[in-house]
């Protein structure tokens, strides 16, 4: 985007990018540091030993790649009538579907467990997947719509004169145009659901059904609180999602050199 | 300066392709008629049918007084309403939550647009970078609070730095005072959400038809012009999304200001979403966090209506004045 | 707010989200009857407990497992739930019938949102140790777990505040002896600060710790006081916490308190500052016992960041005598849990038999004991000390034994008689005081106004 031609501007550039990317760092720092004071390498042993962690590990795996697919499928569908579809009054039930975001997580609790108890999913995977899902659509929806509406018309009129239905036109162009937000909404519904701690809590009974951002529990008590095993779990939380994020960002790349949009 | 630089849109458009309208609404493309009911269905059902019924049960326990539990709940009809419009520290955490979102929506697009512009060209340990910038989204403000607290106490590595840099008479307890708790909070939520900004403005980015910039470049726009006037016009859409976002967002905001101060203190760091976690579930008093509840969904609709329609008129502007 | 319904469309949408919605509705309202007739069978079963003590699982299991030494028949899952996460995650299960069979519970606010869906214990402690039972329990921890003549959970453990813990090796190095009244405390802090040496760390931010700072300077001020207004018998406006409250700002202006205290946290802020030797005195009740054993220190001081760092002997002090009256500070304390049994369990009697033993039996409560961490209920029982070992035995032995033999006959409540709504009021109080946004009597008088309004409700 930006252009440098000079020498000293590209060294401006990096200088400035640098200088930038320094208060991100700072408390990074002084996270790892954390996660290793005291007993060192033993900290993530500790982590590491927590009986069951590699079942949590799991778990948060399962529950994410559920939420994943079920947030990336309905939410493809539904930008997709929204944007380029035809839909009386859509603008309300946009709206109607950001409503769903409003509700602060506590909140839901009480209602939520009622639910589950309900539909008889209480202890299951569901329990926490379809809650997770449902309030993570509605802002992937608001951005997927949003770039789906900067592609061209013209291009699914194309498809029409070709023959087209709607759902062909979905199938080969909707899905490879979206890679771009499609990464980025892949990567925010995984931090979502792989973060979340109050939903597996209350609705997963079994302690084989927990999920890994329990596992800093086993650290803190009411008389005690060991950080430093604390942020050793935390690094080791994390470090599936940067993977994943690493792995994502070739696509965020491609869309851009792709030039498909034309 | 040229006439193209100045009306980006109108460029683009004869660039890529003859006169295509910006916005690919349907509602103005009569043409593709095919009926988009069923394609939202699938969202509509999960998320309405799992989340409306809370909201349901919400509503009507805003109209109880009730501990959220007991088996015979008082009906108080608006009453709690009213009292929280006589809640000193309702105002409080209403006038924390406004400063907070105008702060830290600000401060984020820009820092999240510069980067993705950064980012985007070419620079060495670029993926070093990146990473670095989105690994605080993804750490669980519950396992930073007291690495926040710890490095902003009186005796903490962010006085410790300032007294390196040669600023150590700005050195105080940053958290333990009314005065900066505020503004503490809002430098970890902006350290914190900054990545997911970057994230969807280097997507969006993505998008911007590199032609465009190549003839403003042409035109003679340098770097800065560039970026004001063809990308910033280019992702507004990511823009108002994320305005919807961080407004709902500062609206609920629980976790990093109960993390790391309690709200407080003297509830100095007071907001929305705390005062509803601490109504609700450390006083007990259900039926009054639900009303704050419903106040805070019908704002954050209305904020969520207001971003979103004048991302539109602003376009339509546009489009008027080609 | 007005929803622009005008046209036919709008409405149509409206019409099938509402659709829907209700839906979902049906779905969650046909709710069936809670079934609470079976009790279930005494020694066979599967009980879910939630608490969230005690913290390491490894503990939990060890307790489990004794116990079904006793009863193999019993399954015991025991879900452990962050402190700050309880009141959330039990709230929502109570108040569905999905909850757990048994349940963590703690005086005060606790017993009084969760003491009404738990199972009055009295008849099985009763079953237990006999008619006089409660002459055998300690009476501070029945009448806490006591709501509106139910007794809603067996007490397990207590825990008593109302002194200090120093750092004797501190105190030691520069000649210094415990603070007795406000000017020693001061002069101490000096001599510490000379030094390069924090002198007191409090985690400020919390309730809790703060409560027990202004109930032990009340009751320097005048013994009793607090426990009256608590009871709603004195007000909160009394001369008496006036006078408290403004004690309590001259430890934040006379540099007793820690720079940025109102920002700290006692767990783990504080409680690192003070493990890792960088401030001499700390405010922790009887719970901090375990860390004048050797092995609990060396674990303690590493998970506060150091490793290999020898460990120091900490000795118990009484609370100074801040308002300079004579009066001895009295020490106050309350259970520190008990077990609930869910009223709409569906393993009642196995619930009870596991309350039961850990609450009632040798077995059960020397478990407790030797963990040091909270003390037994069960009169009689006491910590092993043949098998523990102290850091420093000559300097810590005395004082360690000499404090549990004191609490026994602590008779005023720490958390019991307080609400949560009160609970927040005095953090109010204590925090604009000390921030200087109110003068002690202003404070005052809005603590007691909430505390009326809370009276009233």
């Amino acid at each position: 985007m930006f252009e440098v031609r000079t020498r000293w501007g590209k060294l401006l550039l990096q200088v400035v990018a640098t200088v930038f990317v320094l208060p991100f760092l700072f408390p990074l720092i002084v996270m790892v540091q954390g996660s290793f004071a005291g007993a060192g390498w033993g900290n993530y042993s500790a982590v590491l030993g927590v009986p069951g962690f590699f079942r949590f590990f799991l778990n948060s795996a399962i529950i994410a790649i559920g939420v994943i697919v079920l947030v990336y499928v309905v939410t493809m569908l539904a930008s997709y009538g929204f944007a380029k579809l035809h839909i009386r009054a859509r603008e309300v039930y946009f709206w109607m579907l950001l409503v769903c975001l409003t509700l602060p997580e506590v909140v839901l609790l009480t209602p939520l467990f009622a639910t589950t108890q309900q539909l008889g999913l209480y202890n299951t995977y569901l329990s926490v997947i379809l809650p997770l899902a449902a309030l993570q659509v509605p802002f992937a929806v608001l951005l997927t719509r949003n770039f789906i509406n900067g592609l061209p018309d013209e291009m699914f009129e194309a498809a029409r004169v070709d023959g087209a239905n709607s759902f062909r036109g979905f199938l080969y162009l909707v899905i490879p145009l979206t890679r771009p937000i499609a990464a980025a909404v892949l990567i925010f519904t995984l931090i979502g659901a792989w973060n979340d701690y109050l939903m597996p809590l209350v609705f997963l009974q079994s302690q084989d059904l927990q999920t890994i951002t329990l596992v800093p529990q086993f650290f803190v008590g009411e008389f005690s609180n060991d950080q430093t095993k604390v942020l050793a779990s935390a690094v080791l939380t994390a470090i599936p999602e940067i993977v994943a994020y690493l792995c994502l960002q070739g696509l965020f790349e491609r869309g851009l050199s792709a030039g498909a949009i034309k | 300066m040229t006439e193209s630089v100045l009306h980006p849109q109108r460029t683009s458009r004869q660039a890529a392709s003859g006169g295509r309208s910006p916005r690919g609404d349907a509602r103005r493309h009569r043409r593709l008629q095919a009926p988009g009911l069923p394609w939202i269905l699938p969202a509509l059902v999960l998320g309405i049918g799992l989340i409306y019924y809370c909201i349901g049960y919400t509503g009507f326990i805003s109209l109880l007084d009730w501990d959220g539990l007991s088996p015979e709940p008082e009906w108080v009809g608006v009453h709690n309403y009213i009292a929280i419009f006589q809640d000193p520290v309702f105002w409080k955490a209403a006038s924390h939550t406004v400063l907070f979102f105008i702060v830290t929506f600000g401060l984020q697009t820009f820092l999240g647009l510069v980067f993705a512009v950064m980012m985007h060209s070419k620079i060495r340990l670029g993926v070093l970078y990146k990473i670095i910038v989105f690994v605080p989204v993804v750490l669980a403000p519950a396992i930073m609070a007291p690495v926040f607290r710890q490095m902003f106490a009186a005796n903490g590595q962010f006085n410790w730095l300032l007294d390196h840099i040669g600023l150590g008479f700005l050195a105080q307890p940053w958290i333990g005072q009314e005065s900066t708790a505020l503004p503490v909070i809002m430098v970890i939520t902006i350290w914190q959400w900054t990545g997911l900004t970057f994230v969807l403005y280097f997507a969006a980015m993505s998008q911007i038809d590199q032609s465009m910039i190549e003839a403003a470049r042409i035109d003679g726009a340098g770097n800065v012009r560039t970026l004001i006037s063809i990308i910033w016009p280019s992702v507004r859409g990511t823009t108002v999304a994320l305005a919807i976002l961080s407004a709902i967002g500062a609206l609920k905001t629980f976790d990093v200001p109960w993390l790391v101060t309690i709200a407080g203190p003297n509830n100095a760091t007071q907001f929305l979403g705390t005062y509803i976690y601490q109504t609700t579930i450390q006083l007990a008093h259900a039926g009054y966090g639900a009303a704050l509840s419903i106040i805070l969904l019908v704002v954050a609709l209305v904020m969520a209506i207001i971003f979103q329609t004048a991302g539109r008129e602003r376009t339509r502007e546009k489009k008027g004045a080609r | 707010m007005h929803l622009p319904f005008r046209s036919k469309k709008t409405l149509r949408a409206v019409t099938v989200a509402a659709m829907v919605g209700m839906t979902a509705l049906g779905l969650a309202a046909c709710s069936s009857g809670s079934n609470q007739s079976s009790s279930g069978s005494a020694t066979k079963g599967t009980i879910n407990w939630w608490g969230w003590t005690p913290t390491n699982s490894q503990e939990a299991k060890d307790f489990i497992a004794q116990f079904n030494k006793k009863y193999p028949n019993i399954k015991v899952n025991f879900k452990l739930i962050d402190i700050t996460s309880y009141d959330a995650t039990i709230r929502a299960a109570l108040a569905s019938s999905g909850g757990p069979d048994v349940f963590d519970l703690q005086p005060g606010a606790r017993v009084q949102q969760f003491g009404p869906y738990a199972e009055d214990m009295a008849p099985v402690a009763k079953a237990a140790l006999g008619s006089d039972w409660k002459s055998k329990i300690a009476p501070i921890a029945i009448s806490g777990m006591t709501l509106k003549g139910k007794l809603t959970a067996l007490p397990v453990g207590s825990t008593y505040a109302g002194m200090l813990w120093i750092n004797s090796e501190l105190f030691d190095k520069y000649k210094l002896k415990p603070p007795t009244t406000l000017d020693e405390w001061k002069k101490d802090c000096q001599v510490f600060k000379q030094n390069g040496v924090g002198c007191f760390v409090q985690g400020a931010a919390q309730e809790g710790f703060d409560q027990d700072t202004l109930q032990s300077i009340s009751n320097s001020v005048k013994p009793g006081l607090w426990t009256k207004a608590s009871e709603g018998k004195a007000k909160w406006n009394d001369p008496t916490i006036v006078k408290t409250l403004s004690i309590w700002k001259d430890l934040f202006d006379s540099g007793i308190m820690q720079s940025g205290a109102l920002g700290a946290q006692q767990y783990p802020d504080a409680n690192n500052q003070f493990l890792t030797g960088k401030y001499a005195m700390i405010m922790m009740g009887t719970w901090y016992t375990q860390y004048s054993t050797e092995t609990a220190m060396k674990e303690a001081i590493s998970a506060a960041g150091v490793s290999g760092a020898k460990t120091f002997p900490i000795l118990p002090v009484a609370f100074p005598d801040v308002a300079g009256k004579g009066n001895t500070s009295e020490m106050y304390g309350d259970a520190d849990y008990g077990l609930a049994v869910a009223s709409k369990s569906k393993n009642q009697a196995a619930a009870e038999t596991f309350a039961k033993w850990i609450a009632t039996t040798q077995d059960g409560q020397q478990t407790i004991a030797d963990r040091l961490d909270t003390l037994p209920t069960l009169k009689g029982i006491k910590p092993n000390f043949s098998q523990i070992k102290f850091v420093d035995p000559s300097l810590q032995s005395t004082p360690v034994n000499d404090l549990l033999k004191k609490v026994g006959s602590v008779s005023e409540p720490r958390e019991a008689l307080l609400s949560a709504d009160v609970q927040n009021a005095i953090l109010a109080a204590a925090q604009s005081v000390a921030g200087g946004s109110s003068t002690p009597q202003q404070a005052a008088d809005t603590l007691e106004k909430a505390a009326e309004a809370a009276a009233s409700k």
